[in-house]
């Protein structure tokens, strides 16, 4: 098997959809001519022609309702955003156009919004954002968020196949940092399965994008703890009966995301858990992502936001003694 | 109270309370101070449970608690040093361990049960305070409760491979531990069978003279009244036995049975009831039967009897052996009073409440025939009966 880097297994993925079924084309700002902001379709243009392969105006609103048209007529659409923080001007073709109109029409939106988002790099405000909780509160659409190449490559044909608005967020600060053996050939994973990362007994770190590695990195060696981390990878829908199997078996939890904390992803999985498993807690259910604020540009502020190996390891740590 | 400040040291000692001549020990049930807390004169400082009565230990001087001795959940004998206290600490300073764990905030209250620890527990009728907790100021956490569950033995498992059992009844429920109370009547009972050498007198009394005069009082304080005037005529049985000493007393201390329902029974004692009527009987008995459900007695009220009665004829039971209380040397036990044909008058039958005096009596003290004048003499107390 192939070792690739993050943004070659999605690079493959949507190479290899395309070159399967004509119906699925790209469009997006500069990712035809230029290749893409992060070189994700660089060459795309060569092999498949201006036609499957659009340049549009820096026109969220525009790439989403053309997209959401073209899924209509039987086209399978891939938009990308150039940053994940850009779906705010394509907001209300995504929320208001694509997820609700299966529920007035009954017609299908198969189109894919490809999403780099994340922080790291010193993007600030507004290069660096994880938007995915706006997303959950539009009922219709798909979300996913994949930590490695294989689920990324996985992941996003089987979002291309989806009849529904899927909204594919890929973090940017594993683009090229990650690397992992990824099958050949077309493969799909399913939509709304978790992926246990590592089996544990003690303690249930529950992540997804990014944080899964950082969770990984940080529970590697917890003082002998047994942790266990769990990988949403698809958080609409949510993977109930895995994280509350998980809860179930270590009873602790802690909840990492580097999104904002407030009503984000954390605290519908917290809600979830005590709704659903109560009884099998041991501990308070503990969040972990970055406070309400907006991503400093400066690095040591940026550092200080953004949930890091130690912030996870203390957290764990914490709930551990609890 | 028998904690007192050691003269001419900085510490001061509280001790297990001597609560009347039976009382030999006691257990630690819990403390309301910890080490390092500022403690007054006469704060509570420790809750204890001796022979039948849960009560409270002041602090014999102002100071800091330095040392807790006795743990919670021990029995020591009356005596033992509880816990130490400096007298030269000065009020406002902080603990010696407030820094040493941050995570103890020292708040006292009880660290939380989870709800997982909880389900565990009730599903293995498991007792939390048995536990020993590794969490947070010592929370029992899902892994210590899971262990106890492991280690405990003779848990029933919840299946087996098969359901299929060759013979044998079902597998016993596991159980209950009896509660303090419980378990220090049943050691004070066993130890009253095993020591006294038990014999039971009963003798027939007629009841017409107090059913007369006793009004709306009950019959216990007019028995109690006729036993008291039997014990001056009998001394002998107003006496304690302890080892080979026999102490034989001048006052009666009378003790009366008291039950709590289903928790147990608890015999306050009358102080100096040779003193009273038979309507100060009747009001001190209904005090301290009153407090004695109210969980209100003081040590000093259960303890030091030199006779008691026991009185369940109200559930109407006929006749009864009851156990001695040690180390007292008889027990009178007033049972139902019935209405019964009885012959008078030498050749007549007439109808009279009736009942039967029943007394259990120790025969390494006395023999049968003082048993029987006894309680001739409390009988012909109530049949004579002239207020």
């Amino acid at each position: 098997m192939p070792e690739l880097t993050y943004l070659q297994a999605i690079s493959d993925a949507l190479r290899e959809e395309m070159r399967a079924d004509e119906r699925v084309f790209c469009l997006g700002e500069d990712i035809g001519r230029f290749g893409g902001a992060f070189k994700v379709t660089d060459g795309f243009i060569e092999e498949f022609g201006p036609d499957r392969v659009w340049d549009t105006p820096l026109a969220e609103s525009a790439i989403v309702g053309t997209a959401v048209g073209a899924a209509v007529e039987g086209l399978r659409p891939v938009c990308e955003m150039q940053f994940a923080d850009f779906i705010s001007c394509g907001f209300d073709q995504l929320v208001n156009v694509a997820a609700k109109m299966h529920y007035r029409q009954g017609l299908a939106v198969p189109i894919t919004v490809r999403l780099p988002s994340g922080g790291g790099f010193s993007g600030g405000p507004f290069h660096s954002q994880n938007p995915e909780a706006w997303m959950l509160q539009a009922p219709g659409l798909k979300v996913v968020a994949p930590s490695t190449p294989r689920d990324a490559k996985g992941l996003l044909a089987a979002a291309i196949q989806d009849p529904n608005p899927v909204v594919y967020l890929e973090h940017k600060h594993l683009y090229r940092r990650t690397k992992g053996e990824v099958p050949e050939g077309r493969y799909e994973l399913p939509l709304g399965e978790a992926r246990i990362a590592r089996e544990g007994t003690d303690l249930s770190v529950i992540a997804y994008g990014a944080m899964v590695g950082v969770a990984l990195e940080a529970t590697e060696d917890l003082d002998g703890a047994s942790v266990e981390v769990l990988d949403l990878r698809s958080l609409v829908p949510l993977d109930t009966d895995a994280i509350l199997g998980s809860v179930r078996k270590t009873s602790k939890v802690v909840i990492l995301h580097e999104a904002t904390r407030s009503c984000g992803v954390g605290a519908e999985v917290a809600a979830l858990i005590a709704e659903n498993a109560f009884e099998d807690l041991d501990g308070p259910i503990v969040r972990v992502t970055a406070p309400d604020v907006p991503i400093p540009f400066s690095p040591p502020l940026e550092r200080a936001v953004l949930p890091q190996v130690d912030n996870v390891k203390e957290a764990c740590r914490e709930l551990l003694a609890y | 109270m028998s904690s007192s400040p050691t003269s001419g040291s900085a510490v001061a000692e509280v001790t297990m309370p001597q609560m009347g001549v039976s009382v030999a020990e006691g257990t630690v049930v819990e403390w309301k101070k910890r080490v390092g807390d500022w403690v007054e004169a006469d704060e509570i400082v420790v809750e204890i449970s001796t022979d039948k009565v849960e009560t409270e230990v002041p602090s014999p001087a102002s100071g800091r608690l330095a040392e807790i001795v006795v743990e919670v959940g021990t029995t020591v004998d009356v005596g033992t040093v509880l816990a130490r206290i400096d007298t030269t600490a000065i009020p406002g300073e902080p603990h010696a361990d407030e820094h040493a764990s941050p995570a103890d905030t020292g708040n006292g209250h009880a660290p939380p049960i989870s709800p997982v620890v909880r389900r565990i527990a009730e599903q293995h009728g498991i007792d939390l305070t048995q536990v020993p907790g590794t969490g947070r100021r010592g929370r029992v956490t899902k892994k210590d409760v899971m262990a106890f569950v492991e280690h405990q033995p003779a848990e029933a498992p919840l299946h087996i491979e098969s359901p299929y059992r060759e013979e044998g009844p079902d597998a016993a429920p596991a159980g209950e531990p009896l509660s303090i109370m419980r378990r220090q009547i049943g050691e004070h009972m066993v130890r009253s069978l095993q020591t006294a050498a038990h014999c039971t007198t009963v003798v027939e009394a007629d009841m017409s003279r107090i059913e007369e005069a006793r009004g709306r009082l009950s019959y216990l304080p007019f028995v109690a009244r006729a036993a008291i005037a039997a014990l001056r005529e009998f001394p002998s049985l107003n006496a304690t036995l302890e080892d080979d000493r026999l102490t034989v007393h001048d006052a009666v201390h009378l003790g009366i049975a008291v039950s709590l329902g289903e928790d147990g029974l608890i015999v306050p004692v009358v102080r100096n009831a040779h003193e009273l009527s038979h309507e100060g009987l009747a009001a001190r008995i209904a005090d301290l039967a009153e407090r004695a459900r109210a969980r209100r007695l003081s040590p000093d009220e259960v303890g030091g009897g030199t006779f008691t009665i026991t009185n369940p004829g109200r559930y109407g039971a006929l006749l009864a052996t009851p156990i001695i209380n040690q180390p007292q040397v008889a027990i009178l036990d007033l049972e139902a009073v019935v209405r019964r044909p009885v012959v008078v008058g030498g050749d007549s039958i007439a109808i009279r409440p009736m009942t039967y005096l029943c007394m259990s009596w120790d025969h390494r003290v006395l023999d049968g025939a003082l048993a029987a004048q006894f309680l001739s003499s409390v009988r012909r107390h109530l049949e004579e009966w002239n207020g």
